[in-house]
């Protein structure tokens, strides 16, 4: 009876509205808040100890299982990495399948399937629930971790590091990390070329059988199964898993920053300033600051209507986008705000960003930006429910962090009862805005003097250690330091006695051979430069009777007269001996660190304003490095004796106009050989 | 071991024809001004979305006023009569919302995605949309810079961006195809106020669009709502232009280069496809991920692995409703020569025209169709366009529903015939795409 009167006043009122007039002037008041009803997840433990949480939801005919390890992170110390190649190798093949086998099987039902260090899970249609958890259970169980398989992944790793050695954001997130934890803490330790190198089979299968065990586990299965099914596919397929003894490690809290500091990357060839203005924190899910420090990072940095993103952005222009977090983890959090700006408005930004910050903690939010980020919060928190896997997530968290049961329940309720005065409190709590260390990626050139009004200005290198204090003898000039390298290579009398030369290289980029061949010929001021694959001239670049041309797959051009001044720079053997008598001016800028070893960089420029740089290596003498803004970095190495002269025998290229690092090796090399036109060009 | 994969592959095909799919149940109508409305009721998570789909894409517009569709698509978030400029997105966001929109040959979509009590919101903000938009010229030129950094974005600042004008420039000489919804700026630049409100006038009516909302709502108080809001607008005084223009098959096959700011080359080939609603659509789809969806597909297998000739190749049905095109693209390895590389991918075109496809792959592209399909449908926004789509391009809100049984009536034979038939190499278009230095200096 009751239904059915509800039912006609609703009807009366659909009616009265129909005929209302609209008034359009008002934006329409938001209905009732909505009952937000958050699955259950039905739990249940094997005896093996692996815990499984049940998510049953039929709308669609899907089902997942995720299995998670829970374990203390590890300090991987001289194999850094090694966590890293766990997943791919898990998947590398099985006792039953080889890896093309798995790869079609799991195409075949239209499945996917992943590991990692920490994790394994598959999803599939219901129908195929069956042979994902075959072929899950396959991976877990019977991986056999081919040798090859890890050679190959190692390769890619080197090739990836390489690249994130010339990434700005790489680098600044290597930095902070370091700087924040130390080297000797889980977060703060880095992949190096050697950690890599460190890491054998033996290391690989030492992980998976240590940490892969039922007794750290947890099986989340969401989708069209219900307990009953869990109950038995888990037995059937999990149940004869052995537990074992994981170990579990603690590592002391890191420290704040006693005052603000500034920690800087120098990087020449930057063009922007990665800033990232960081503490950490003591927070994880659960604790009692935890969801009013979501509110306070929402107003902070948390979106495109933030104080941050408003100031950084809309206001002063100085950058594409500007954002804070404050991460919570069950070790150590962390307190960030970050951008990555021009460079000549790089302490202007830092101002604002220690400006915004000490600004929050001081004065506080206003009720309509806690509204406001209430509601942004609010309805991502709602929109999130409709993926399955979040209510599995909650179920996870609240075991992982011991949560009250009705957490998530009432998450939305403990949400919307946070005051002013309460955000305020936390943020008094959680950020201490004088101890903050300032990381900065970027041209020291143009941004250290600047910087140093925010504190001590301490100098890191790419890979987050300490930079070496570099100076150079106060005696020393660029002119000096050309005579010693001359020296070093045999001589000037020797040098000069090398007319002409002919060196031709081989290199390897992603399976392609290439070859490059250089022609020298001083006296006539002739040069010919050829790269070609498989025996066809792709590029090309020749000097000749005072004039260039470049060439590329066959299309030829010639050079303008600033491209030829800077041609000519490149187009002597040892243009060390020229530089004085083609009237270039070279100049010392200081000691600097290249690849590890302290070397004397000089700025060769023309009258035309060509520039190019070399370093030369402080304890040999020897030039290690050359420096182009058009082509790249250029690095020498392995020199060798021809004709009483040292020559690199090894050259290393990155450019931006390739994807990875070129290594070539000299493969001919003839010194003082009649050259001809045909050579040339 | 081997017998073992045999027999899981038979106990496979036991499990053809493709299950049922999971039904969609909605509820539709027309208002008096033409808008037509579809509901769709999801209790599951206390959130709805309320999308407009107008049917205009790039197609409806006149040739010399290119981009005029996707423009509409920036000028639409300005503002309304009674909602302040540049505010659209920040209700819907301080509501808790979240909101997008996108821009076709054939359609305009727009969307929100809100808390379940901001339905009203939703309503009101879309029907002031409809009703009265602001279109002067301050909206004008503000959006014209915004589209003209997008078009640096997307098309001539990305690699291998201009792929698709490119493509459709010599896939169609008399259909309005030929540009893509980018349009052209010169076009833009030249238009007058009264072009715009001209576009507004002639599209932005209820009789051109379709209302649909689905998530946690309640029918009858939808439809009440719905009526307070949209009724009063005015229905379009003259019919909506749309282009009654069929594209002669091509005889022979057009060929051309592509300097672009790119390090690799690419080869791009096109085939013109039947209408959409065409029932060859769905072998066309098959064939498509036969060739290049997933590790285990034909050319990823056999050029990205095997002969590593490729980096990646991709074949894309970019299907529209007068008929698209069969879009496949292939970026050479380092050293590859470009002709090299379409010499590979025109042999295994042809491997399929002339063999067909094994059972063992059939199978797998039907598991792989129902995945997608049961995929598509798993959240409120995606069931939305489906809707939506299943109305105006097929004119049949159901068939939403009827998707699965379309794709299960696709035999072995005809993934065959559509190669044959579609995939013709002298009515096609081939583009190498080359670095801007392999250019000619005569050029």
């Amino acid at each position: 009876m009751k239904k059915f009167a509800l039912g006609i006043l609703v009807m009366l009122l659909a009616t009265g509205i129909t005929f209302a007039q609209v008034d359009r002037s008002k934006l329409p008041a938001s209905g009732p808040a909505p009952e937000i009803k958050i699955g259950e997840a039905e739990t249940f433990t094997l005896a093996n100890g692996l815990k499984v949480f049940v998510v049953k939801n039929t709308k669609l005919p899907r089902v997942s299982f995720t299995l998670v390890f829970e374990r203390d992170p590890i300090l991987e110390g001289d194999k850094a990495g090694l966590t890293t190649f766990i997943g791919d190798m898990m998947m590398g093949g099985t006792k039953n399948r080889t890896k093309d086998q798995l790869d079609q099987e799991i195409d075949f039902i239209g499945a996917s399937l992943s590991a990692s260090a920490t994790s394994v899970s598959v999803s599939s249609l219901k129908k195929h629930q069956g042979k994902v958890l075959e072929l899950m259970a396959d991976v877990l169980f019977n991986p056999v971790f081919p040798q090859p398989e890890l050679d190959k992944l190692k390769k890619q790793s080197l090739t990836g590091l390489a690249t994130t050695k010339d990434d700005p954001q790489a680098i600044s997130s290597r930095l902070s990390r370091a700087v924040l934890y130390g080297k000797n803490h889980p977060y703060g330790e880095s992949q190096t070329e050697q950690t890599t190198k460190n890491i054998t089979l033996d290391d690989v299968k030492a992980y998976y059988q240590t940490y892969f065990k039922p007794n750290i586990a947890y099986l989340a299965i969401v989708g069209d199964i219900d307990k009953a099914e869990a109950q038995k596919v888990v037995n059937q397929y999990f149940g004869a898993w052995k537990k074992g003894v994981v170990p579990t490690f603690t590592y002391p809290m890191p420290v704040r920053a006693a005052k603000q500091a500034v920690a800087l990357v120098d990087r020449s060839s930057s063009v922007q300033s990665v800033i990232d203005v960081t503490q950490p924190v003591a927070m994880k899910i659960g604790d009692a600051d935890y969801i009013s420090s979501r509110l306070l990072n929402q107003i902070l940095g948390g979106g495109s209507a933030s104080r941050l993103f408003m100031n950084l952005r809309e206001d002063k222009g100085f950058t594409y986008g500007a954002y804070s977090s404050i991460d919570a983890d069950k070790l150590v959090g962390t307190i960030s705000a970050s951008a990555s700006v021009r460079s000549e408005v790089t302490d202007s930004a830092v101002y604002e960003f220690v400006y915004e910050i000490k600004n929050l903690v001081d004065k506080g939010v206003t009720q309509e930006e806690l509204d406001k980020a209430k509601a942004e919060l609010a309805g991502s928190f709602g929109r999130s429910l409709e993926q399955p896997g979040t209510v599995a997530n909650f179920a996870l968290n609240t075991a992982r962090y011991n949560l009250p049961k009705d957490y998530y329940a009432t998450y939305l309720q403990k949400l919307n009862a946070y005051t002013v005065a309460d955000i305020n409190a936390t943020a008094k709590r959680l950020i201490e805005p004088d101890k903050f260390i300032i990381t900065t990626v970027g041209n020291g050139a143009e941004i250290k003097e600047k910087l140093a009004q925010f504190g001590e200005v301490v100098e890191y290198d790419i890979m987050g250690e300490p930079a070496k204090q570099l100076v150079a003898e106060a005696d020393m000039t660029a002119e000096k330091v050309l005579e010693n390298y001359l020296n070093a290579i045999g001589g000037a009398t020797q040098v000069a006695a090398i007319q002409t030369a002919k060196i031709s290289m081989d290199a390897n980029v992603m399976g392609t051979a290439l070859t490059i061949a250089f022609v020298y010929d001083s006296q006539n001021g002739r040069y010919g430069q050829k790269l070609s694959i498989a025996g066809n001239v792709m590029q090309k670049t020749t000097l000749a009777n005072g004039k260039g041309s470049m060439s590329v797959q066959g299309n030829s051009m010639e050079m303008t007269p600033a491209q030829l001044a800077e041609a000519q720079l490149n187009s002597y053997l040892f243009p060390e001996a020229v530089y004085k008598a083609n009237g270039y001016t070279v100049t010392l800028d200081g000691l600097k660190d290249v690849d590890g070893k302290p070397a004397y960089k000089v700025v060769i420029a023309t009258a035309s304003g060509a520039k190019l740089t070399n370093y030369y290596a402080q304890d040999s003498g020897l030039k290690i490095k050359y420096e182009n803004p058009a082509s790249g970095d250029t690095y020498y190495g392995d020199y060798q004796a021809k004709n009483g002269v040292l020559l690199p025998m090894s050259w290393t290229i990155k450019s931006p106009q390739i994807p990875v690092p070129l290594e070539a090796k000299v493969t001919s090399l003839e010194l003082n050989v009649p050259v001809t036109e045909g050579d040339i060009n | 071991m081997k017998k073992i994969i045999l027999l899981s592959l038979l106990l496979g095909w036991i499990i053809l024809p493709l299950a049922a799919q999971t039904k969609i149940e909605f509820k539709e109508f027309t208002l008096d001004n033409g808008l037509h409305v579809i509901m769709h009721q999801d209790n599951t998570t206390p959130i709805v979305v309320t999308s407009v789909l107008y049917h205009v894409g790039s197609k409806n517009e006149n040739p010399e006023r290119t981009g005029f569709a996707h423009f509409f698509e920036h000028l639409m978030f300005e503002g309304s009569e009674n909602i302040d400029r540049g505010q659209y997105m920040n209700i819907i966001q301080s509501r808790g919302g979240t909101l997008n929109a996108y821009t076709s040959n054939d359609i305009t979509y727009y969307y929100e995605l809100l808390p379940s009590n901001e339905l009203d919101l939703a309503l009101y903000m879309e029907s002031e949309r409809m009703l009265h938009s602001k279109v002067d010229m301050t909206g004008v030129e503000t959006q014209r810079e915004v589209v003209k950094e997008e078009r640096r974005q997307r098309y001539e600042n990305q690699p291998y961006g201009t792929i698709l004008p490119e493509t459709l420039k010599r896939a169609y000489t008399t259909h309005p195809y030929q540009w893509a919804p980018i349009g052209s700026m010169d076009h833009l630049n030249a238009a007058t106020i009264e072009e715009f409100q001209q576009f507004y006038k002639d599209f932005y009516v209820p009789n051109n669009a379709t209302l649909t909302i689905a998530g946690d709502l309640d029918y009858a108080k939808t439809e009440a709502m719905v009526r307070k809001y949209f009724s009063e607008i005015p229905k379009g005084t003259k019919p909506v232009y749309r282009p009654k223009i069929t594209e002669p098959k091509k005889t022979a096959e057009v060929r051309d280069i592509i300097y672009d700011n790119i390090q690799i080359p690419a080869v791009i080939q096109a085939y013109n496809l039947p209408a959409r609603n065409h029932p060859d659509s769905y072998a066309l789809s098959m064939l498509s991920t036969y060739l290049t969806g997933g590790k285990s597909s034909l050319m990823t297998k056999e050029l990205v692995d095997k002969q590593q000739k490729a980096l990646v190749v991709a074949a894309i049905p970019l299907e529209l409703e007068d008929g698209g095109v069969f879009l496949m693209y292939g970026i050479a390895n380092m050293g590859v020569d470009p002709k090299d590389l379409e010499t590979e991918v025109d042999k295994l075109i042809k491997q399929v025209q002339d063999q067909g496809i094994s059972d063992e792959e059939f199978t797998k592209l039907k598991n792989i169709m129902e995945n997608n399909i049961v995929s598509g449908n798993s959240t409120v926004a995606g069931v939305a366009e489906n809707l939506a789509e299943a109305k105006v391009i097929f004119g049949n809100t159901n068939y939403v529903n009827q998707v699965m049984d379309a794709y299960s009536k696709v035999t072995k034979e005809d993934i065959q015939r559509v190669a044959k038939t579609y995939m013709d190499l002298t009515g096609r278009v081939v583009l190498y795409y080359l670095p801007k230095s392999a250019k000619p200096v005569s050029e």
